[in-house]
């Protein structure tokens, strides 16, 4: 077999080697750009620390607040319940509260009929989370729904129903 | 009747044909190399050594992103933010914040500034910009002052419920 050499070949090959090179890099810069473009999102674990303070807060080692309910009967005027709870919503980052809670207590003798229903935060966000429930996405709030069984100072059973939301999406996601 | 067999001629080609037909192994080899001229060998060398420097800018860039002020400021202000969340008064937190330290001195931000709570809402400054803010809902009073010995931890107090 005759190898016939040839300049011309090995020119055009190099033209071609940085081509490649070149698409390579682009390819590259693009990635890292789109990856640290990216804000990181923080919310899912802000919805579970915010859950667990909220549990706390309604039930401490196992047992309902007798802010709550007292005598195995739910005390009135407990609406701003959540006020007790230390938290703040308002911050002079966002013009609108980002966050929204609502608490459920449910008697285990009735899950359909809340005993209790208390709220805190911006509930324009509450709409978002129907939305989500088949399927996240990522430009709207974030929510996460946590149930966990308690018991009052009469040795009564109850379901505790939280719905955490956190909307914050600009700094979260990439809009 | 003998064949004659041709070689490529350059290192290049070498390349593409890394198994060139052989007739007596070495000796191929020998009269290859014979046969190159000295323009052949630069060109080969600036070949080589632009493939180096296009891998050192690329290997540059990817480090420079991953360890820039903008990203380390959006980590550190979310972590911090969180640290505060789920943290219970009178809790005094250490944090590392060696990147952030050595970042912040070659950018010319005190020490002193890197870390701010104001309200609730926590600000971190590696660069003589704004810097980058994140709240945090726990409503508690914190403070936030660099650590004096080892100097690259920052501790963060949370004093108590407002």
């Amino acid at each position: 077999m005759k190898i016939i050499p040839n300049k011309r070949g090995d020119k055009i090959l190099s033209v071609y080697w940085f081509a490649i090179l070149l698409i390579t890099a682009g390819g590259i810069f693009a990635m890292v750009y789109i990856f640290y473009g990216t804000p990181y999102d923080v919310r899912e674990i802000e919805t579970r620390i915010l859950t667990n303070q909220i549990a706390d807060c309604v039930s401490y080692e196992g047992k309902i607040s007798q802010n709550l309910i007292s005598n195995g009967i739910a005390k009135e005027g407990n609406e701003n319940f959540l006020d007790q709870c230390h938290l703040n919503f308002n911050s002079p980052e966002w013009k609108d509260a980002q966050f929204y809670t609502e608490v459920n207590l449910y008697k285990l003798e009735n899950l359909n009929t809340p005993v209790l229903d208390i709220k805190k935060g911006n509930n324009n966000w509450v709409a978002d989370c129907t939305i989500q429930e088949n399927k996240k996405q990522e430009n709207l709030p974030t929510c996460l729904r946590k149930n966990f069984y308690s018991i009052d100072d009469k040795n009564n059973q109850y379901i505790i129903k939280i719905l955490s939301v956190v909307r914050k999406a600009e700094k979260n996601v990439k809009i | 009747m003998k064949k004659r067999v041709d070689y490529p001629n350059s290192f290049t080609s070498l390349l593409i044909h890394p198994h060139p037909p052989t007739r007596g192994g070495k000796k191929c080899i020998r009269k290859l190399n014979r046969n190159k001229s000295g323009t052949i060998l630069i060109e080969n060398v600036i070949f080589i050594v632009l493939n180096v420097l296009f891998l050192v800018i690329l290997i540059l860039f990817l480090y420079r992103q991953g360890n820039g002020a903008i990203i380390l400021e959006q980590s550190y202000a979310k972590n911090i933010a969180l640290l505060i969340d789920s943290a219970k008064p009178v809790t005094e937190i250490k944090l590392n914040l060696g990147d952030a330290f050595a970042l912040a001195e070659k950018n010319g931000v005190k020490s002193e500034d890197i870390v701010k709570i104001n309200e609730n809402v926590v600000t971190v400054k590696l660069s003589d910009k704004g810097g980058y803010q994140y709240s945090f809902f726990n409503d508690v009073d914190a403070t936030t002052y660099p650590d004096i010995s080892p100097n690259k931890n920052y501790i963060i107090k949370i004093n108590g419920y407002k």
